[in-house]
């Protein structure tokens, strides 16, 4: 299991993330809506796992140092999360101002 | 870089467009005509790699092939599968031409192997082949590229894969295969079908499409992408630029040129050649790599010209126009554009229209010269205007001509590059070894020449290597080496090519040539033994003539000889042939340099103006009545001791004028197939030159006539045949 929800209720998804994070992340995020997902120590990403952020749409913070998540996903994760009224407000200032919360 | 490989080049283009399209239209639906022309492509592509000895282009196509001949074998439409995979074997081939044109050879270290494990699995796995896609099939890889314009220079192909809905289940991870793909250089997600809210979201259920733009090519990512790539849509994107490409393209382009321009400013104070001259290139070249080719050359032209006067003021204003000039339309196109710019084809029956034309063009400057010849005897100033005016259409004419003729001027390379393969096959058949060694292939001749003349050498190696190279114990008893060589000279002599064949063989036993003929009756048994040795060699020439013994697979057809002499003399060329016992045998085979004008002599006979083809007289005399002497009914003359059977021209013609009737007219002498030939007339005209055109209608069964041409002031000359004339 590479996903948690940490003592401030953000969903951190670290690691690598597989098959069966998408079912946990899809759980956690119907738990509570609005959340905000930070994947800055996540390694790998299951197709799985994109599919459930691109349909809970979360507001999803930092900067993975994987190349392929950061250069090619992130841009993906930030297009399909710029929708109105959801959680994410812009795309771009969650993906380029990573956070430090922990 | 080599011709064979230039022309290479130029089919093998033409033919992966024209397979690609083809490929694309079956995509859509099936239709027959299609197949059949695909599959030809690929055919003939294969064969082109194989004349150049391209291994691995060989390889690949034969899979491509292969495929196609599986389709056409079960009588089912191609999969959408296979097309992709010829698709991305013609794109590796694409790829492998633009490497020999960068380079000037072939790779050598081109690998078909990715192709050929494309089509493997294609063959193992059953097709997928689902509802052929929509006309705009492909509109998903504009919208990729124009969503990445940053990196859509670099991409050549791009990828659209949909993985199965339950590949979650079978531990795959699409997204993972996306990341391992080469050069990878952008990567989109759409849902395949709309996404469902998070709560009805099936998690272990994919409905995504990912596509992507990579920076390798299409094989590569075919390959990369292992059995999934029947699941992908492959598309090589490399040369389709994007409006914005064009735009950027367009602007950089401008603002090299008014760096240009600065520099020239700059420049002014003191002229300086050298910049000048680098300038003029750069804006050239610029204007020419966005296809504007028209405005390339005149930048090239105002800088010679700005040289030429010491001032930059031309260089300037043309490179100003240049720059004010809009840019054409479509310049997106500059890749195909910027080809173009360097070789146009032309389809042949237009040059031949322009050589028809100027057939034309030279009968009528000829008529001219025959009113300015009218005009001189009224002795008027217009006589000498109308002359010099002739004179100057005489030289812009014959300029034109030899333009027209460099046109269709190909070298002899282009007939001779496939018979090093031919002897190499010919002589593992007929388990000879032997070397062909060919020179003077650069040697030029007309288009129709060089394309007619491959048949007739084929014979005329095969004979060499069949008939005239010994088998390794007779070579090794006369002491020769045990590998033969052939050798395949060409030359231009004069207004003629020669091209000869020569084998170090046996030679031909000129006995058994006269055996033969008698034995097949060609001729009397009395004339064959009285004939010279020359004479007997060249009854080879005979139809029905073969002295082989076996008949193989090559020659002994009777299909030999004869039909070398014809092909060559249809193409106003002869044959003659020189043998030395145990030394070797060589056929020289003389053919006209251009095909548009021919030479004539003009000679009177029975009050009449005929022509004959210059290329076969030798000679003209006068011999008194006394020297010709008959020969049972004919008659015959001596010169330099031989025997030179002699025609009257009028008698042959049928229509001797009896008041005329003296014998004592120029004889010309006339080389005919390997033997001299003497034609009496009653006078010797001017030589000039001439459109032969064939005869047609009343005329064309005429015995004797060559064909016809029109003269300056109207008339029609008709051009004999002498080889028919004198039998």
């Amino acid at each position: 299991m590479s996903v948690r929800v940490s003592e401030a209720g953000l969903i951190e998804l670290y690691g690598r993330c597989g098959v069966e994070d998408a079912e946990a992340l899809q759980r956690h995020l119907l738990a509570a809506p609005g959340a905000t997902v930070e994947w800055s120590g996540c390694e790998r990403l299951h197709a799985s796992v994109l599919q459930v952020l691109l349909v809970g749409e979360p507001r999803v913070q930092g900067q993975p140092t994987a190349e392929f998540l950061r250069k090619h996903v992130a841009p993906i994760i930030g297009r399909s999360t710029k929708q109105p009224g959801q959680h994410a407000t812009d795309a771009r200032d969650h993906r380029y101002a990573p956070r430090t919360n922990r | 870089m080599d011709e064979l490989l230039t022309q290479f080049l130029i089919e093998s283009r033409e033919l992966v467009d024209k397979a690609g399209e083809d490929l694309l239209a079956l995509e859509k639906a099936h239709d027959a005509k299609r197949f059949e022309d695909a599959f030809r492509a690929f055919h003939t592509l294969k064969g082109g790699a194989g004349i150049v000895e391209f291994g691995a282009m060989q390889e690949a196509l034969h899979c491509a092939e292969d495929a196609l001949a599986a389709a056409r074998a079960e009588s089912r439409p191609v999969s959408a599968l296979e097309i992709g995979n010829c698709l991305a074997c013609l794109d590796q081939v694409a790829e492998w031409l633009a490497t020999i044109e960068q380079s000037g050879a072939i790779p050598q270290n081109a690998d078909a192997g990715d192709i050929v494990a494309l089509f493997a699995r294609g063959a193992a796995t059953p097709s997928t082949a689902g509802a052929a896609p929509s006309a705009a099939a492909d509109a998903w890889v504009d919208t990729l590229l124009g969503a990445h314009s940053d990196t859509a220079s670099e991409a050549q192909t791009a990828v659209r894969y949909t993985p199965a809905a339950d590949c979650f289940f079978r531990h795959e991870d699409p997204l993972a295969l996306i990341a391992g793909l080469p050069g990878l250089l952008a990567v989109d997600v759409e849902p395949r079908s709309p996404w469902p809210t998070l709560a009805d979201l099936d998690p272990f259920s994919c409905n995504l499409t990912i596509t992507a733009l990579l920076a390798t090519s299409s094989v590569e990512v075919a390959a990369a992408l292992g059995g999934e790539s029947g699941r992908a849509e492959i598309e090589a994107v490399a040369g389709r630029a994007l409006p914005l490409d064009a735009e950027s393209l367009a602007s950089a382009a401008a603002e090299i040129l008014e760096a240009q321009l600065r520099l020239l400013d700059s420049a002014d104070t003191a002229f300086q050649q050298g910049r000048v001259a680098s300038v003029g290139l750069v804006a050239a070249n610029v204007l020419r790599y966005v296809g504007r080719s028209l405005e390339s050359d005149n930048v090239a032209t105002a800088a010679a010209m700005a040289i030429a006067e010491g001032r930059v003021a031309p260089l300037v204003q043309a490179i100003a126009a240049a720059l004010n000039a809009a840019p054409p339309e479509g310049v997106a196109e500059t890749g195909r554009r910027k080809e173009a710019a360097q070789t146009i084809r032309v389809a042949a029956e237009r040059i031949d229209a322009l050589v028809r034309l100027t057939g034309e063009l030279i009968v009528a400057k000829n008529s001219l010269g025959h009113s300015v010849k009218l005009a001189e005897a009224e002795d008027s100033d217009l006589a000498v205007a109308l002359k010099n005016q002739h004179a100057a259409l005489e030289r812009l004419v014959t300029e034109l001509q030899r333009a027209v003729v460099g046109m269709r001027v190909l070298p002899l390379r282009v007939a001779f590059r496939r018979f090093p393969r031919l002897i190499r096959e010919l002589s593992a058949e007929l388990d000879k070894s032997a070397t062909l060694a060919i020179s003077g292939e650069d040697t030029e001749a007309d288009k129709t020449i060089v394309e007619a003349i491959v048949e007739p050498l084929v014979h005329l190696l095969r004979n060499a290597l069949d008939h005239g190279v010994e088998d390794g114990a007779t070579r090794a008893a006369a002491g020769k080496p045990a590998m033969a060589t052939i050798r395949l000279r060409a030359a231009r002599e004069g207004e003629h090519v020669v091209i000869e064949v020569a084998d170090d063989g046996a030679g031909i036993d000129v006995a058994a040539v006269r055996r033969a003929a008698s034995e097949r009756s060609l001729k009397p048994r009395e004339a064959i033994a009285a004939m010279s040795d020359e004479e007997a060699l060249d009854l080879i020439f005979m139809p029905g003539f073969s002295t082989a013994k076996t008949v193989t697979h090559l020659s002994g057809r009777g299909v030999g000889m004869d039909a070398v002499r014809t092909a060559v003399a249809r193409l106003g060329g002869a044959v003659a042939i020189r043998t030395t016992v145990g030394q070797g045998t060589a056929v020289r085979v003389t053919l006209p340099f251009s095909v548009l004008v021919t030479q004539v002599m003009t000679v009177e006979a029975g009050g009449q103006l005929f022509g004959i083809p210059l290329d076969a007289v030798v000679e003209t005399l006068r011999v008194e009545k006394e020297r010709i002497f008959p020969v049972g009914a004919a008659h015959a003359i001596v010169l330099r001791d031989r025997t030179i059977p002699l025609v009257r021209l009028a008698d042959v013609l049928g229509n001797r004028a009896k008041d005329r009737a003296d014998d004592s007219g120029p004889i010309v002498i006339a080389q005919l197939d390997g033997q001299l030939g003497a034609v009496q007339v009653e006078s010797i005209g001017e030589r000039m030159e001439i459109i032969l055109k064939p005869l047609d209608g009343l005329l064309s069964g005429m015995p004797g006539l060559a064909g016809s041409a029109l003269l300056g002031d109207g008339g029609v000359l008709l051009v004999l045949d002498l080889a028919e004339v004198v039998q």
